[in-house]
């Protein structure tokens, strides 16, 4: 019977934290984050590159964490959806998700978000056509993408103010 | 997926150490696109898998004795990013530009796309487009020099031993007036295998005689390659419809039955007539 | 040679499974003695928005903040047989059934405030009971639903709602095969490359007859996502199988529509109440999607006078029907 390799240590920053995890050589940084971080936030949906469900910021760029090879990772820091805003502390993103309806079944939302979240960093405002292709490495087959690219245009360089996550009334 | 070692070199160095012993079962993985898929499909069983992004020597883009060297990590992001390669090989920027979606080429190299050799390959026809040298190192041999068209010698099959590792794809600067231009077609517009794609690069005189020329349709054979009997038509000519309508005909005809299927011979012949209208 | 041309599409579909076959549905509110309310549904919400619309249908009924509803949904233990999900049916049989529950609860509810208030022209509205008469003879609901409990009353009720057709003559196909009936008509206007066979789909509008759409974001959010799926079907999705074993098996393989695929989608909520249904809504789930691949294949005929009739009118398709026909 072949012997599995041994783990190695592998040693990175998730959210702005420190992280230490033993690792086999074969997983990939998409099975660490769900299966021994138990941050299930970042999906897994195709495994090879092909969906953006488990789209995630790593060293500040959108990867998927299904093609990046867990010990790739040594020494880097990766922000995944739990570290975007809480259910407590919504980040501006997320608000304007639920406030323009951009949200079905919300398996493709984490990625959107961590694309989302990409894009505006390098591009305050970006346009119509500039949101489409942010996202186009991000499949959804509920929304069309429309509540999504209009979401993100809401965001605008104005609305800095955190507001409170409970709404008034209906 | 099945067990491997995974070795992590800092120095181009240590890589060519490893690979002088361990070479014959070892696999390199850059941004992994191609690589983590195969492993995990088992495409590709190999002992070791050795990542070359901790090589800081193999990405970037300088410019030295007047040619553009690029290392072979440099991702899709960091070519579609560069002003320089903009301006200077602009074809190089619209291939990789048309590859997958962001976060594939955020991780995704121009190195990858070579070492691949997938027939269906978007970076590589334009680099071989561009006559580009890839610059190969390895205990064995030292250093060597191998012209981008002559790479891959079958699909998913380079030429490069089993020790060697791809350390520059070096490109002479095109001389000014020269055009290029970059097609693809594909069944979606994003994160799309391409159905086809053709490189063009064209340099005419004053006078409108072409003096350069250099098609390279890609997803239509098995090994994409400039297609020199077609672009022997054109060259030192002006481009006269009925000499345009021969070098269609000609690459029509260059396309070994085998490969390109029946339906996509009409569209290559209508995007090669329409990119090369772009550049004339 | 780029080529637009535009196309409809209409369609009518029935809600429910039809035909006589089996289409019952169930719902429980319960008042609290706070005044707090708890609805149980067996139906699944998997982000089509199930779950909010009957919040909605309840907090509506009842006078209640649509966000103080409590749901529990989709739990075998303890919530009612809803059947299933689909066939665009949940808001027209499951709505009923919350909405009956609802005005059961109500019945309960409103001797007890007429007693206390003394007037019986009562209306239930923000999170009061009150004369519509004399305004000022009015209590809070959570009061009222105390006075209930006190009175040892039950105020929980879970109804059930039923679609289940008679079914048509096998001979004539004349009878009643549904409830009832949901229309929509959609346009495309596209744009083919003659040269490669590449369709663009520039515009989509649809207009959907829901009856009436209880959250009208939501059924957009059908629509722009139904239409998408549609043109997908109509364009860049293709199954392949060889000796039994399906070659796209995978999201790389079986190529969905990404953000750079669609187009503005205009979408126009149609509101003809149907009286059989909660409020007058009917259903849009799958007629979203429905009407989209004929629109399209309408608006490439219309641009290249060529008739598809098999899917997907993708590179390949296209482009053989565009040589046949001589370019």
């Amino acid at each position: 019977m072949e012997e599995k390799p041994s783990k190695t240590v592998l040693r990175m920053s998730v959210n702005g934290r420190p992280v230490e995890v033993a690792v086999r050589p074969s997983w990939t940084l998409l099975r660490v984050l769900r299966e021994e971080l138990r941050l299930t936030g970042t999906k897994k949906g195709c495994e090879q590159g092909d969906c953006g469900a488990c789209t995630v910021i790593m060293d500040g760029k959108v990867v998927n964490a299904c093609l990046v090879l867990a010990l790739q990772a040594e020494s880097k820091e990766i922000e995944t959806i739990e570290g975007l805003g809480t259910a407590d502390d919504l980040h501006l993103l997320q608000m304007s998700f639920i406030e323009k309806g951009a949200v079905q079944c919300g398996f493709c939302t984490p990625g959107m978000l961590m694309s989302a979240e990409a894009l505006l960093r390098e591009n305050r405002q970006p346009s119509h056509e500039e949101i489409k292709v942010g996202i186009s490495g991000n499949l959804c087959r509920c929304t069309g993408y429309a509540k999504i690219i209009e979401a993100i245009e809401s965001v605008s360089p104005k609305k800095i103010v955190r507001h409170s996550p409970h709404s008034d009334g209906y | 997926m099945q067990n491997f070692q995974f070795y992590s070199p800092k120095s181009i160095e240590d890589a060519l150490d490893f690979l002088s012993d361990k070479g014959d079962s070892c696999k390199i993985i850059a941004g992994g696109t191609d690589v983590i898929p195969g492993l995990r499909l088992e495409h590709l069983c190999p002992a070791h898998v050795m990542n070359i992004l901790e090589i800081r020597k193999l990405r970037g883009i300088t410019e030295e004795n007047g040619r553009i060297r690029i290392g072979p990590t440099t991702t899709f992001t960091d070519i579609v990013q560069s002003d320089m390669l903009k301006q200077n090989l602009p074809l190089l920027v619209e291939a990789a530009s048309s590859v997958g979606g962001p976060p594939i080429r955020n991780r995704g190299t121009i190195g990858g796309n070579i070492s691949t050799a997938s027939p269906a390959a978007d970076v590589l026809p334009a680099v071989i487009a561009l006559g580009a040298e890839l610059e190969l190192q390895s205990r064995s041999r030292g250093t060597r020099i191998l012209h981008a068209g002559d790479a891959v010698e079958a699909p998913y099959k380079t030429q490069f031993n089993p020790d060697e590792i791809l350390t520059g794809i070096l490109f002479k600067k095109l001389p000014q007036g020269t055009k290029s231009a970059f097609e693809k077609i594909a069944q979606r517009n994003a994160m799309a295998r391409a159905y086809m794609n053709l490189s063009i690069v064209l340099r005419a005189t004053d006078d409108g005689n072409i003096s350069d020329l250099r098609i390279v349709p890609g997803a239509v054979e098995a090994v994409a390659r400039r297609v020199t009997a077609a672009e022997k038509i054109l060259l030192g000519q002006k481009a006269e419809k009925n000499l345009i309508d021969k070098a269609t005909e000609t690459l029509a005809a260059e396309m070994v039955g085998v490969w390109i299927p029946e339906y996509k011979m009409p569209v290559l012949r209508n995007v090669f007539k329409r990119v090369l209208s772009s550049v004339l | 040679m780029k080529k637009r041309g535009i196309g409809v599409g209409c369609m009518f579909y029935g809600i429910g499974y039809g035909f006589s076959r089996q289409d019952i549905s169930s719902a429980t509110v319960e008042i609290c003695e706070d005044g707090s309310v708890i609805v149980r549904s067996g139906e699944v919400d998997f982000g089509q928005g199930s779950d909010t619309i009957f919040c909605q249908i309840v907090a509506e009924e009842l006078g209640l903040r649509y966000d103080k509803i409590q749901l529990i949904a989709a739990d075998t233990f303890t919530t009612p047989n809803a059947g299933p999900t689909s066939a665009s049916r949940v808001t027209y049989v499951t709505g009923n059934a919350m909405l009956k529950a609802a005005r059961a609860v109500k019945s309960t509810l409103e001797p007890v405030a007429t007693e206390i208030l003394g007037e019986n022209d009562l209306v239930f509205v923000n999170e009061e009971v009150r004369s519509k008469a004399h305004p000022q003879k009015r209590m809070a609901f959570s009061k009222l639903a105390k006075q209930c409990h006190l009175r040892g009353l039950q105020i929980v009720e879970t109804a059930w709602y039923d679609i289940t057709t008679k079914d048509v003559d096998k001979e004539t196909g004349q009878g009643d095969a549904y409830a009832t009936y949901s229309y929509a008509s959609q346009l495309a206007e596209v744009e083919v490359d003659t040269q490669t066979g590449k369709v663009e789909v520039l515009r989509l509008i649809a207009a959907h007859d829901v009856g009436k759409a209880i959250n009208p974001s939501n059924v957009e959010a059908q629509i722009e996502g139904g239409v998408v799926q549609g043109l997908g079907f109509a364009i860049t999705e293709k199954i392949t199988q060889e000796g039994g074993y399906l070659k796209t098996n995978s999201l790389g393989e079986y190529t969905i529509p990404t953000s750079m695929d669609v187009p503005v989608v205009e979408s126009h909520i149609v509101e003809v109440p149907v009286s059989t249904g909660p409020y007058g809504a009917k259903g849009v789930g799958e007629p979203a999607l429905i009407p989209t691949a004929p629109a399209i294949l309408n608006a490439i005929c219309n641009a290249l006078d060529i008739r598809i009739t098999d899917l997907p009118a993708d590179l390949e398709n296209l482009m053989r029907l565009i040589q046949e026909k001589g370019e």
